[in-house]
């Protein structure tokens, strides 16, 4: 016998591993069956740069994580086998630097921004939301849900254009790239190091929280403007239950729906990094994916978008979990 | 814990009429309505959907919700003063504190995140009890001569609970702070048979052991037979006819309790005999500006209902009649 | 035809109500304005502009004039023609792909909200799965092999990843008028699946679809100026995120103060259709969620 919490567990688990299957054996395709078959494309650039033709072969399986000759069910055995060993083959633009630690060392700084600017984004926009329900007929409402909808409604791009044309380069108030200044501060847990990295990190991740601090707004502004509608608000009114109290109650309640909106916005966040790291020259996997398509890296491409799809799944996870820990109704299932 | 018998307080509502903002502009839902709770007794409200039952119960507590109010008349309660004018802490302390009400969807009454023992730790700190574990006794207490399981209940978020479960806990918050008017808005609807007798069982039992004072709405006569001595039946705003319970059953006076109590074939025990009464209730937007507002139904209308309201007589026998038809003396 | 005139009068109704939405706040009859102006710049622009822009070495960044409103850009290509030619190509795209995402997320939503059983987890586990996938990164992506620069390729990729949301909207709208008794009550009446689904299902569903396809279209028009923008797809036509590209990334102009008006044009651009497509949600919402109408 399971409880509910393992069995959720489990379900997300297995719909992980299909995504990223599905995933895999996309990007497979993409560099074996697309037309410009980029394995076949580098084994005759190989050759034409002068290599015996069965040495520019071992060179391109070492890239891509399988040989490229044979049935074609079994490189695509071999290249999942791969995966599995998290052997994501090697860059193609980068000889000899192994695909898996770029990705390892690019995402930790994605997943610091994202993750900085989706709780600033959340707490800010949750507060502007609850007071958009309330006050929705007034002005000061009205005008809070169309701001709220018109961050939410602009592409991450202009926001972070917006931010670095003014913070950067009008004030030159934050530095236009990079996560750390290599000149001042040395890596190491020590407060001027964290700081430098803090510094550079702080507008990419504000970018992120504008440009989704709306859609909290929003989806909070509804949520609550549906539980104020509950009869068991005006059941605590008539109990006499101080306004205080019958706050939280309505606070708690509407805060549940927007764990389910965190698991899809996790989607759009790790979509828009693509556009902040490169508009800030941020180095994460966002910016990793976009200058591997520049030099049509497809080895680090496939490696990159697969830990982005990865991150995602792990966010949505995540979100959920939150979720039915916080849910009565579904934390106490028999 | 020591029990004082205080007597029930009594409530007199008058000329209480309530008006609805709407596109149209602000309509009554209830309209100078004159009614007395009296002391120690349990009055039935009946009524069709949507004739104002509940907007009149709620403006006992002094809780009309927007876009309604009280535009003019008094709710006033022994004791406490006049419901209609208080506000701000004096009156969220009456509130559960002195008046309890049991919500119309009392099956949804609770904070589905909390469960029903700490929702119950929240209502003692709102009005400042100190002795909360002598609370949860009395609660426990209350649940237990409700037949229910006390400790699982307190231990209960609201979704493990069924529907009569809830309604019961409904009853126990109105109770637990030794409320002396207890308010029950269809405390039985939605419920099955057996646990509809078994809920008004228990509001009797509790009615008559706390010395209540208690009004129970609802549309159903057969709840007012079982349990009330009082019965006032809500047509379009207007309380048509009061009186005692079995009085004004045996002998209905106003065309429209008659045709309420025709239409029921329990009562009349006659299943030929029952009848439905002919048309529907008006709505808000419908309700006459002036004459009688039954007179589109009525079977006695006459040409003064097009034009008079007709006032609220009081009759020998001690009800009251509002209908141009009903004469003293006649049947 | 008592049910025709029922009907004919609900239509009306409906009309009424959205007239007094819109009428309720002025901002939202500016919204339907922001918007008709951009469906006509894309209709009418080529009318008024060769299909090659004009452009003149000696007018680099012309000061602002009668001539150039909005300046002109490093070759000396009037901005304002920019953007107005520019607006044709992305939004045929983001129309044709959002009809794609209309009829795959209504049919998919619909049958599974209706029918439910197997087919409907099926479906929706499909539906989850596209939800998840990051859309932007897996478009630019594709951009390495399918050449999204056609339009009817890029419509269909956008179209295709699009429809899990709508598909979503419309299924749990289909739920909630079978719990409300819609369906069953139209069975028993003995009316056809048909007539259930195209003359009682789609009318109730239409909003969520009218609100839902509004949003998509726009995410289109700004995923394609996003990748325009991030200079992976061949700059070949008039496009804002082509004029963003070169304005933030090559010609410098967050540095020189010169060319702000090529910076500004397509962000105002981009901004004014948001603020046209909030103000419009805003009031579609209004007329399809009483609650949240204000008393
Ligand atoms: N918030 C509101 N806004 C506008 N009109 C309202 C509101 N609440 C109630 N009304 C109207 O007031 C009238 C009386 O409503 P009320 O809820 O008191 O009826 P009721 O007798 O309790 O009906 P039911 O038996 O269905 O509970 C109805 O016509 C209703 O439409
Ligand atoms: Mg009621």
């Amino acid at each position: 016998m399971m409880t509910g919490f393992a069995r959720r567990l489990a379900g997300h688990l297995t719909r992980g591993l299909v995504m990223i299957w599905v995933v895999t054996t996309f990007t497979f395709v993409l560099i074996r069956l697309m037309p410009g078959d980029p394995v076949q494309v580098q084994i005759e650039r190989n050759i034409a740069m002068g290599m015996p033709p069965d040495q520019a072969e071992a060179a391109a399986a070492v890239t891509y994580g399988f040989v490229p000759h044979g049935p074609m069910w079994k490189q695509y055995l071999e290249y999942m086998g791969g995966i599995l060993r998290f052997d994501l083959g090697v860059s193609v633009e980068s000889q000899g630097v192994p695909v898996a630690d770029r990705v390892l060392g690019a995402m930790p700084w994605t997943v610091v921004l994202v993750l900085t600017g989706i709780l600033v984004s959340f707490l800010i926009g949750v507060v502007l939301g609850v007071i958009a329900a309330i006050k929705r007929s007034t002005v000061v409402g009205h005008s809070l849900s169309i701001a709220g909808s018109l961050l939410h409604g602009v592409p991450p791009f202009v926001i972070g254009i917006i931010l670095a044309a003014l913070f950067t380069r009008q004030w030159r108030l934050f530095p236009s790239g990079g996560v750390y200044n290599a000149d001042e501060v040395a890596p190491g847990l020590y407060f001027d190091f964290i700081g430098n990295v803090l510094y550079h990190a702080a507008l990419p991740a504000a970018a992120y929280a504008l440009a989704t601090y709306g859609g909290w707004l929003l989806a909070m502004r509804s949520s609550v403007a549906s539980v104020l509608g509950d009869d068991f608000l005006l059941a605590a009114e008539l109990r006499g239950l101080t306004s205080l109290t019958r706050f939280r109650y309505l606070a708690r309640n509407a805060i549940l729906p927007l764990f389910t909106v965190l698991a899809i916005s996790f989607g759009l966040v790790f979509g828009g990094s693509i556009f902040i790291e490169r508009i800030f020259n941020y180095p994460g996997l966002g910016m990793l994916l976009f200058s591997s398509i520049g030099s049509r890296d497809y080895s680090m491409m496939s490696g990159a978008f697969l830990m982005i799809t990865v991150a995602v799944i792990v966010a949505n996870i995540l979100a959920d979990l939150l979720y039915s820990a916080i849910d009565p109704r579904v934390r106490r299932q028999a | 814990m020591t029990i004082t018998m205080v007597k029930a307080p009594a409530v007199s509502i008058s000329g209480l009429t309530v008006a609805y903002k709407t596109d149209a502009g602000e309509l009554p839902a209830v309209s100078q309505v004159d009614l007395e709770l009296a002391a120690g007794t349990i009055t039935g409200l009946v009524g069709e959907s949507g004739s104002g039952k509940s907007t009149l119960a709620l403006s006992l507590l002094g809780a009309v919700q927007k876009p309604g109010r009280v535009t003019a008349g008094s709710v006033v309660v022994d004791g406490i003063g006049d419901m209609a004018k208080l506000a701000g802490e004096e009156l969220r302390t009456v509130r559960g504190a002195k008046i309890g009400y049991v919500f119309q969807a009392a099956q949804n009454s609770l904070n589905p995140l909390k469960t029903v023992g700490k929702q119950l730790l929240d209502l003692g700190k709102a009005h400042k009890v100190r002795d909360l574990k002598g609370l949860l006794r009395h609660a426990k207490d209350l649940l237990d001569r409700m037949g229910l399981n006390a400790d699982r209940v307190l231990d209960a978020y609201q979704h493990e609970l069924s529907g009569g479960m809830r309604q019961r806990v409904g009853i126990m918050f109105a109770l637990v702070l030794n409320a002396h008017v207890l308010v029950l808005d269809e405390p039985t609807t939605a419920l099955d048979m057996i646990t509809q007798a078994n809920i008004l069982q228990i509001v009797r039992d509790v009615h008559k052991e706390q010395g209540l004072t208690t009004l129970v709405v609802t549309h159903d006569v057969g709840v007012v037979a079982e349990v009330a001595h009082k019965i006032a039946v809500m047509y379009g705003g207007r309380i048509v006819e009061h009186g005692p319970v079995t009085q004004v059953l045996a002998e209905p006076r106003h065309p429209y309790t008659r045709g309420l109590i025709h239409a029921i074939p329990r009562l009349t025990g006659d299943i030929s005999a029952a009848k439905a009464l002919p048309g529907t209730p008006p709505t808000l937007g419908t309700i006459p500006k002036q004459g009688c507002v039954f007179r589109e139904r009525c079977a006695l209308r006459m040409e003064v209902c097009e034009t008079v309201e007709p006032p609220a007589q009081r009759m020998l026998d001690g009800r009251t009649v509002a209908c141009h038809a009903v004469k003293e003396g006649a049947a | 035809m008592t049910e025709r005139v029922a009907r004919v009068s609900v239509r009306k109704q409906f009309w009424r109500g959205v007239w007094r939405a819109l009428r309720r706040r002025p901002s939202r009859l500016i919204g339907l304005f922001i918007v008709l102006l951009f469906i006509f710049m894309a209709i009418a622009g080529s009318w008024f502009y060769p299909e090659r822009l004009p452009y003149d070495a000696e007018n680099i960044y012309a000061p602002i004039s009668w001539e150039h409103p909005l300046s002109t850009d490093f070759e000396g290509v009037d901005v304002l023609a920019l953007v107005i030619t520019g607006t044709q190509g992305v939004l045929l795209v983001a129309g044709a792909a959002g009809l794609l995402t209309m009829l795959i997320g209504t049919a998919v939503g619909l049958y599974s909200g209706y029918n439910r059983g197997i087919g409907d987890s099926i479906l929706m586990r499909i539906a989850d799965f596209v939800l998840t996938i990051p859309g932007f990164p897996l478009l630019i992506v594709l951009t390495t092999t399918i050449s999204l620069g056609s339009w009817w390729k890029m419509s269909l990729v956008l179209g295709l990843i699009g429809w899990g949301s709508l598909a979503r909207a419309v299924r749990s709208q289909t739920l909630s008028l079978r719990e409300r008794g819609f369906i069953e009550a139209a069975r028993g009446l003995g009316l056809p699946t048909r007539h259930i689904v195209t003359k009682e299902l789609l009318p109730n569903v239409a909003p969520f679809i009218a609100t839902n396809l509004l949003m998509a279209v726009t995410g289109y028009i700004y995923a394609q100026v996003g990748l325009y923008f991030l200079g992976v797809l061949p700059i070949d036509t008039s496009n804002w995120g082509v004029m963003l590209n070169a304005a933030v990334f090559q010609s410098g102009a967050l540095i020189s103060p010169d060319a702000l008006p090529y910076l500004l044009a397509p962000l105002g651009a981009i901004l004014l259709l948001t603020l046209g497509v909030v103000l419009i949600v805003d009031a579609l919402e209004e007329i399809f969620n009483p609650r949240l109408r204000e008393s």
